[in-house]
């Protein structure tokens, strides 16, 4: 091999002992040079002591020499080309123009990567230059796809794209010297408040200096709704409050209306005060939901000449609206067992706000007392107040054996009240017995009209009786104690018998949930429980006085039962419209729409006997709630389970009701609705500002540094040297085996001992 | 409300049958009216049915509530003690433990939703029934201990506006019960409540009333009555809507 060849040397030991033997050998060494050291202790004269103590240093250091058999070690070495990573954003917020009416940010980026200014080849001399996009995902790309293809990514995670670097940094056998980070900084996912402790924790330990280069001006003007903070659903007639953030750069000193509206209806707006170039205020509003269901509200604020975007100017959110507390108002004829026994049902249901009146003494009951006022505990029947000014607070009016000819307790005068109450939406149950469906006393001509039955005329059957559930109560949710049709029937046949109903006929569309086995109306099985819709309403009728049996009595044999509870609840809830009990269910995935995303729709379809209604057409509308009017219509086949799925191309912005209906065998199965928002713009539009706060947090906590485009070249950017590897065959030449290495300890040992002598010492 | 003109005792008692009758031909069927139940046990348990009798006709007469003016003596063990939420458990003296069948089935009555009114005859007061009855409530619902019951308690104001607990006797002010949740299972007075109801085969009442004589009679009707009430209506006059204008009454 040519010498000329090497490039570097070291000096290196060639002695053929292991390291213990040479370790001990000098330690020898140094022993006798601290002992010839102790011997000289006593020697009056200096220089007598510095010419031995020399001597025998000078023989150690020789000998030590010898020992370790220096030489020099000529090697062939080379540096490895590191790689250097350009890494560049490409989230929408890169569409934005550097600067009113100036070229995209991205474009800047480009222009100067591709320009002689950018010195990137000569960084090419010493690294291997990578060039990076981030959307959020690596992927490499280059000055012209940079210019030329749009960003598009709905985010910005600067973090996640360094660590996915890092990732590649301890993979690859060229380890990353630097990284050259072109971004706005607007990082709308981790760095989103700043760069924190365990942020800057992190990005000192990547082992490599992010340089920043910031794009973008901060002198767009621009006005934002940045972010709503709301429920996802709030209580019916309660309060909610959603707070509304909005952000504006160049709107210092401006008043500012903002608005909320639910589906273009304005529900309230307010003005904010923007102080500062950089303003972010908060709005609150608070509001009461009166109907439940799925909404689409929106907060906006106007758009203003000149801004960066007016995309984000609106923003909309998907509020359900569910019932706190099912109001019920039980109206009692008179006390008795089912009368308390339901009352302990209600009272007990934390889900139920119970407002309750009952009849405790009529006029022909003689209490015997001398002053009603202060020896009686009864007040005057409220029928004004609870049938007039508070009925529409109510979510159900039940009455229990209640109807009187009485005049201080007929209700005659608020029939028509009641009939409307269930008409428009309301929920109505009459409960059997001797003041009920036409017995008695009791007329009802109007109220009368929004049950499923009608009296028959012939009074009441006295006779014990276990009821049977039709066809339909078979499958009905209010009649279902326990999953399965077997174990259902079973579940009611194994309850206390019943004594006595009132006979009525079922009136046409009624659905008859339970009978009587062998009792007919009619030349059909009287109706035990029926139900319907009447209007917007619903009403049910239990055709009995002592249902408590389901419960008290039940209890008899030793084994507890909510049977009764089970009945109850189950008609309470298909009363008051539980979604879980509608036989058309529409749901939006999701509720909340990103842009360009498509708008899904689950809809799951029951016949009224709430079997699936395998093979129903189902059709979906999406309707736009501010023009009213259906943007897209999809017909689909629900598959054996009664669901189906639709998916509608993506529309423009705003609010939208998705509206289903379903027919089978030309039979309607009902309708459903829900809501859903389609978003003008994701988080990633929703602000133009530049992060360079952000940028230059990274740069300082990596050992980087932070720049601003434009630049006029590269600037000198921290890079890590790349490490020196041999890469060819390595020499030795001793330095030990020469005639004057030995001649010089001989020389050196020999002037100490004959300085020995003429001192004195040997 | 209008108050129907007053019905003389001798008039309502001639009526009484003819009052059952009807309220047979309109109603539906017993389980659904008011009944008291006696309970039967080795002890003097019968002493006061036709009391219990003459309440269930009282109920019927001064309220809404139908009643049969009847008492129905049921074994405490069993299962026909559940077709009868209200039990009245009365007694003159000692009486052996109640058999653990009787024990559990009474438990179960209890916790479900039965009410049980107990009635010291004897008006004992740390022995005779008061002792015996203490001893076997704590094996009923030894997790619910008797306790004074409040003058505030619902009880009081259930029909008729009361301050008081009287029986036959006037022993003790008040009295006691057992919380099963937020209801009251079981209602003790030592006042012999159904002496002051009982009448003989005559028609005439079978005891004196002291000390208050007739005036202590009707208070102790008042106070069935009440206790019927609660049992049918539980806390209903607690409701908010009764509270401002009985809280105006008791001023």
């Amino acid at each position: 091999m040519n010498p000329t060849s090497y490039n570097a040397w070291k000096l290196v030991s060639l002695s053929p002992l292991p390291p213990w033997a040479l370790v001990a050998l000098g330690v020898a060494l140094a022993l006798g040079v601290i002992l010839a050291g102790l011997g000289l202790r006593r020697e009056p004269a200096a220089r007598r002591r510095l010419v031995l103590w020399s001597l025998r240093i000078l023989a150690g250091l020789a000998a030590l020499a010898l020992l370790l058999e220096p030489g020099i070690r000529n090697l062939q070495v080379a540096r490895v080309k590191n790689r250097v990573a350009v890494l560049v954003d490409r989230s929408a917020s890169m569409n934005f123009p550097v600067e009113p009416n100036g070229v995209t940010r991205s474009r800047q980026v480009s222009d100067y990567l591709k320009g002689p200014a950018a010195s990137l080849e000569a960084l090419k001399d010493r690294f291997t230059v990578e060039m990076y996009g981030f959307d959020p995902e690596l992927a490499p790309t280059s000055p012209e796809a940079i210019a030329d293809e749009p960003a598009r990514a709905g985010s910005t995670n600067l973090m996640g794209a360094l660590r996915a670097l890092k990732a590649s940094d301890a993979t690859g056998s060229k380890k990353l010297s630097g990284v050259l980070l072109f971004s706005d900084g607007a990082d709308n996912t981790e760095l989103s408040q700043g760069v924190g402790t365990h942020a800057r924790g992190e990005l000192r330990d990547l082992g490599f200096p992010v340089s920043a280069f910031a794009v973008g001006r901060e002198g767009l003007i621009d006005l934002a709704v940045e972010n709503v903070k709301v429920d996802d659903f709030a209580f019916v007639r309660n309060s909610i409050t959603a707070e509304v953030e909005i952000k504006a750069r160049g709107f210092s000193g401006r008043e500012v209306p903002v608005v909320l509206k639910r589906e273009g209806v304005v529900v309230a707006s307010k003005s904010v005060m923007l102080t500062g170039d950089r303003a972010t205020a908060t709005v609150a509003f608070t509001f009461t939901p009166d109907q439940t269901g799925r909404f689409v509200y929106t907060v906006s604020v106007p758009v203003y000449p000149g801004e960066a975007v007016t995309d984000n100017n609106a923003r909309s959110f998907v509020l359900k609206v569910i019932r706190d507390r099912i109001r019920v108002l039980l109206v009692v004829g008179r006390p008795s067992w089912d009368e308390r026994f339901l009352r302990g049902l209600l009272k007990q249901d934390a889900n139920v706000d119970l407002v309750s009146f009952y009849i405790l003494r009529t006029s022909s009951d003689d209490t015997k007392v001398l002053n009603q006022d202060r020896e009686l505990s009864l007040i005057p029947f409220p029928m004004d107040e609870i049938f007039d000014t508070k009925l529409s607070t109510f979510d159900v009016v039940i009455f229990q054996n209640f109807g009187y000819t009485d005049p201080a307790l007929n209700i005659n005068t608020y029939e028509k009240n009641l009939e409307q109450y269930v008409y428009n939406g309301g929920a109505f149950i009459e409960v059997g017995g001797d003041h009920a469906f036409g017995e008695g006393r009791t007329e009802f001509p109007i109220l009368g009209q929004v049950l499923p039955v009608e009296p028959s005329g012939q009074g009441v059957n006295l006779e014990s009786f276990t009821p049977r559930l039709t066809p339909e109560g078979q499958r009905h949710p209010v009649t279902a104690l326990v999953p399965g049709l077997a174990a259902n029937d079973a579940a009611w046949a194994s309850l206390p018998p019943l004594h006595g109903l009132n006979l009525v006929r079922a009136r046409p569309g009624a659905t008859v949930l339970m009978e009587h086995p062998f009792q007919t109306v009619d030349g059909k099985n009287a109706p035990i429980a029926a139900l319907w819709e009447y209007g917007r309403g619903r009403s049910l009728a239990l055709m009995v006085d002592d249902s408590f049996v389901w419960s008290f009595t039940a209890h008899r044999g030793g084994t507890p039962t909510r049977q009764y509870d089970r009945f109850w609840n189950n008609a309470l809830r298909w009363l008051v419209r539980d979604p879980d009990l509608t036989t058309l269910q529409v749901t939006a995935e999701p509720p909340s729409v990103e842009p360009g995303r498509p708008v899904g729709a689950l809809v799951v379809a029951r016949k009224p006997s709430y079997e699936p209604a395998g093979g129903a057409t189902v059709r979906v509308q999406l309707v736009d709630v501010e023009s009213q009017k259906p943007v897209a219509t999809q017909t689909v086949t629900a598959g054996p389970d009664g669901v189906a799925r639709v998916s509608f191309p993506p529309p423009r912005p705003g609010p939208y009701k998705l509206l289903a209906t379903a027919t089978l065998n030309g039979q309607a199965l009902g309708e459903g609705e829900d809501a859903v928002a389609v978003r003008a713009v994701g988080p990633e539009l929703a602000d133009a500002s530049v992060g360079t706060d952000r940028l230059e947090a990274i740069a300082k906590a990596s050992g980087g540094r932070a720049y601003r485009l434009p630049l006029a070249g590269l600037p000198e950017v921290p890079l890590l040297d790349p490490p020196v590897v041999e890469v060819g065959r390595s020499r030795d030449q001793p330095l030990w085996d020469r005639w004057y290495s030995l001649v010089t300890l001989a020389v050196l040992l020999g002037a100490e001992w004959f300085a020995r002598r003429r001192f004195g010492y040997v | 409300m209008s108050a129907a003109a007053p019905i003389g005792r001798r008039k309502f008692l001639v009526g009484l049958p003819v009052l059952g009758l009807a309220a047979s031909a309109f109603g539906f069927g017993d389980d659904a009216r008011f009944i008291p139940a006696v309970a039967q046990y080795k002890g003097k348990w019968d002493a006061r049915v036709s009391g219990l009798r003459r309440l269930a006709a009282e109920l019927q007469r001064r309220t809404s509530v139908e009643a049969v003016p009847d008492a129905r003596a049921l074994p405490l063990d069993s299962p026909r003690i559940f077709d009868f939420p209200f039990l009245y458990f009365g007694g003159d003296g000692t009486f052996p433990p109640l058999p653990q069948d009787e024990v559990e089935n009474l438990r179960r009555y209890l916790t479900y939703g039965g009410f049980l009114l107990v009635d010291a005859n004897d008006g004992s007061d740390g022995a005779g029934f008061d002792a015996s009855f203490r001893r076997e409530m704590a094996r009923i619902l030894p997790q619910h201990p008797l306790a004074p019951l409040p003058s505030t308690h619902v009880v009081f104001k259930s029909f008729f506006l009361l301050d008081s607990a009287p029986g036959r006797y006037f022993n003790k002010a008040q009295l006691h019960a057992v919380m099963v949740g937020t209801r009251a299972a079981v209602v003790y007075s030592q006042n012999d409540l159904a002496g002051a109801w009982s009448r003989d085969e005559g028609g005439d009442f079978e005891f004196e009333v002291t000390p208050g004589g007739e005036p202590q009679r009707e208070l102790a009707f008042r106070l069935g009555i009440n206790l019927c009430m609660y049992a049918l209506c539980l806390d209903y006059k607690d409701d908010a809507v009764h509270l401002p204008l009985i809280l105006k009454k008791r001023r």
